[in-house]
């Protein structure tokens, strides 16, 4: 400690300014996160004996089971996209551009999928619509719906990935000037033909953006596809990857990691189309001040679009969480019958297997440590790429989108084989750590954290920190006294936006975890996967799951007064 | 061309009364202007007469047809007035080029392609955008797209042209140029004009006949040297020095 502080003073009577080097410090444990997992992933995938190997990545395309994954979810994504966008774009246009009442309120409730973890919507639609037991078949006293099914995955997924869609779309509508609508109303344009002629063409950007979204979120979901897919026997590339790593044998390991690496590719074309698409044709909507956005008006219509939105968001929303509930708090999944009904399924998991309690202790730690460090981080980080001219200032913004955009699965992959075995050649090795875990968050949630920050950043004017300044205060100084009482705001909002994620991991997680290191997530997966008695307990999960995030967005929404949540 | 009339037309948002017993009448190939301060109801009155607010009570006219009368369930929506309408943000569509934006109500009503052609062309060397047809609106400056505004209102030979604060976001010696231009214009087709504002010099530089407005309420309605010299009270008379 004294030695340190020594080396910092004759730094600092060196004249090497403390500040870049803090900062320099900063942009290297970022490059170390961020960076460094990636590159020693493509590193060891084709040069695992030190030279270049590319049979493991034929055998991918030759092998017809990872082949058919590759293929599985290319069909699934595109089938997800379709669902979603037609789930999204009526919705989204009648919630935006209609007099219909309580609009506001409807955006929200159909926004709220998006903060959910999809995986909870597995459990409760397993529940409902399995073939064997299913509430619904039961119910209709005949097997009309079979979850386990190509149809059955991409419905659950499109529950969760339309939000991507319509919220894209909401602000596409929210910034379109209501006189370009008003325009060619007067032009002799009926409604319709206005939706179709200058509606449409001028969200579109929005629109392909939104559905380029939902097939990166749906090629790289894990949950979903584990719970449904896998025993419906379809494999997407993620849940192969899951199981190729987890036989444990090298061949397994080395095709796993070249999936990944195909995963890697696929998602990264189409994360770099999303940016040609955004660069080449986004429209500015807005001019100037919008005085009053003009509605359609609905008239005699209004009732009948009511209840088709609650008839919508029942069969979407509702009726899962329904499912939920019914699946936790009966004993016999399946049986309605009063006497069912009880608090057995809590007391199971609470207090007759030490798991759960141990679950939620890490995911709780792991979220308060991710969402602390991330928040911190991206609080200097969001500094240095709006206030100075670092050189490494894109390497940095290109990093934190690179890992947040890389799938979950390949991201995980990527942290064992970088910090899993000798780090840097020494011998100690992070595996089967929470530290590990928490590693692999911090690199996929840094960019909401980054991005909140910057925003808070540009929105404070540069003279109020040169008056700052030319008063006498020190760098240090500035950060405590001017920059983090400001950005207050921002720094609460980036730590439940880093919470709320990490506390319901799912995808990273089962891979990264290990004895004694269950998360609420990963606990949630083992009770699906192994226990056929899981029903219930994971129920039970899922609805502490689902009532915690839900409870923490408004919570968010509230401090912020709206800003941020949904 | 059409003469225009109000009739006790009241409109209210909410609780709020935007328009109170507004009663006008427009002459055929008029230019009136709307002036008051903003918040006095003049935009709302224009955008009743659009079709695109509707109000809450009374009757409007354009020419013999009635157009709005709430209590007897008359409403003809806005694609069905032939009004022709130009706004304050243009609102000229960027995914279309320039004569695309123009020609899209002639597309609108099925007119023949040489003829809309036709139209279109003559329209642009009336507005002084030869040249530019295939244009993309990002292109060109706030006067030029105001232009094609104007062009796109009077293409399909409307029955009243309609004009929200059209120049309110020009710098000053563009507006000079494009206020004589429209009032050319408007005298050359003969068009009748309904022109917003809360400028008094666009006003009285433009019109026959001027509607001061406040609250929602008309102050005092006449040709231009009516209202300079005979200024009903002090509202009037503080508004227009």
């Amino acid at each position: 400690m004294l030695l340190k502080k020594n080396i910092l003073k004759s730094i600092s009577n060196s004249k090497i300014n403390l500040e870049s080097l803090f900062l320099a410090l900063i942009v290297l444990i970022l490059i170390l996160i961020c960076g460094y997992p990636l590159i020693l992933f493509l590193y060891k995938v084709f040069l695992p004996t030190g030279s270049l190997d590319l049979t493991n990545l034929k055998e991918i395309f030759n092998s017809s089971t990872t082949f058919i994954s590759i293929k599985n979810t290319l069909i699934i994504g595109i089938a997800t996209v379709a669902v979603s966008t037609i789930i999204a774009l009526p919705l989204s246009y009648i919630l935006s551009r209609t007099d219909l009442k309580n609009k506001k309120f409807w955006k929200t409730l159909f926004s709220l999928p998006y903060c959910i973890p999809p995986y909870v919507g597995a459990v409760s639609w397993i529940y409902l619509a399995n073939p064997s037991n299913g509430l619904l078949n039961d119910i209709l006293r005949f097997k009309v719906f079979n979850i386990y099914s190509f149809i059955g995955l991409v419905w659950v997924l499109s529950c969760f990935a339309y939000t991507y869609i319509f919220l894209a779309l909401n602000s596409a509508f929210d910034r379109m000037d209501s006189s370009m609508e008003e325009a060619a109303r007067l032009c002799g344009a009926s409604p319709f033909r206005v939706f179709r002629e200058i509606n449409l063409p001028l969200i579109f950007p929005s629109l392909l953006s939104g559905m380029i979204l939902v097939f990166l979120s749906t090629i790289a979901s894990f949950g979903v596809p584990a719970m449904i897919g896998t025993p419906a026997q379809i494999y997407l590339m993620t849940t192969k990857i899951y199981t190729l790593q987890k036989m444990g044998s090298l061949n397994g390991i080395y095709l796993a990691g070249n999936l990944a690496f195909v995963l890697l590719v696929i998602s990264m074309f189409f994360i770099y189309l999303n940016k040609l698409v955004f660069k080449e044709k986004s429209y500015n909507l807005v001019f100037g001040k919008i005085s009053k956005t003009s509605e359609l008006k609905l008239q005699g219509k209004k009732g009948l679009v009511t209840i088709s939105l609650f008839i919508i968001y029942f069969i979407i929303f509702i009726l899962p969480l329904i499912g939920i509930i019914i699946s936790a708090f009966t004993e016999i999944q399946g049986d309605l019958s009063l006497s069912n009904w009880s608090f057995i399924n809590f007391h199971k998991i609470f207090f007759e297997v030490s798991e759960a309690p141990r679950a939620f202790k890490n995911s709780f730690l792991l979220a308060v440590f991710t969402a602390t460090i991330t928040t911190a981080l991206g609080l200097f980080l969001g500094f240095i790429v709006t206030k100075t001219k670092f050189k490494t200032n894109k390497l940095v913004e290109f990093l934190i989108s690179l890992t947040y955009s890389t799938p979950g699965s390949v991201l995980a992959f990527a942290f064992i084989l970088a910090f899993g075995g000798r780090i840097f050649g020494f011998d100690f090795s992070l595996y089967n750590t929470l530290f590990l875990i928490m590693l692999a968050y911090i690199a996929k949630d840094m960019n909401v954290s980054l991005r909140t920050l910057k925003d808070g950043y540009n929105q404070i004017d540069k003279s109020l920190i040169e008056a700052a300044k030319i008063s006498g205060a020190n760098w240090k100084m500035i950060f405590i006294t001017m920059w983090i009482p400001m950005l207050k705001s921002s720094i609460i909002a980036s730590w439940f936006l880093v919470f709320m994620p990490a506390f319901s991991e799912l995808t990273m997680t089962v891979l990264l975890t290990g004895p004694n290191l269950e998360t609420v997530g990963s606990l949630l997966f083992e009770l699906k996967e192994y226990s056929d008695a899981g029903g219930g307990t994971a129920s039970v999960l899922s609805l502490i799951v689902m009532t915690v995030i839900i409870l923490l967005n408004f919570l968010i929404k509230f401090i912020s007064k709206g800003k941020y949540g949904l | 061309m059409s003469e225009v009339f109000f009739e006790n037309i009241v409109k209210f948002f909410g609780e709020n009364k935007i328009v109170n017993n507004f009663n006008l009448k427009i002459r055929n190939g008029d230019f009136v202007s709307f002036l008051g301060p903003s918040g006095c109801g003049k935009t709302t009155c224009l955008r009743m007469l659009a079709g695109l607010e509707e109000n809450s009570t009374g009757k409007i006219f354009i020419g013999n047809k009635l157009v709005s009368d709430p209590q007897n369930n008359i409403f003809i929506p806005p694609e069905k007035r032939k009004i022709g309408m130009v706004f304050q943000s243009y609102a000229v569509w960027p995914h279309m080029n320039i004569f695309d934006n123009i020609a899209y109500p002639l597309k609108i009503a099925k007119v023949d392609k040489s003829e809309i052609e036709k139209r279109v062309n003559e329209i642009i060397d009336l507005v002084e955008l030869s040249g530019m047809q295939k244009r993309l609106p990002q292109t060109l400056s706030g006067g030029q797209q105001q232009r094609v505004a104007l062009a796109r209102g009077l293409v399909m030979q409307p029955n009243v042209l309609l004009l929200d604060e059209p120049l309110s976001n020009l710098d000053a010696k563009l507006r000079e140029k494009m206020r004589k231009d429209i009032r050319e214009i408007q005298q050359r087709l003969k068009l009748t004009c309904i022109y917003v504002t809360h400028d008094q010099i666009e006003a009285f530089s433009m019109s026959d006949q001027i509607v001061v407005m406040n609250k929602g309420q008309i102050i005092q309605s006449g040709s231009c040297d009516e209202i300079k010299k005979n200024p009903v009270n002090d509202f009037v008379k503080e508004f227009i020095s």
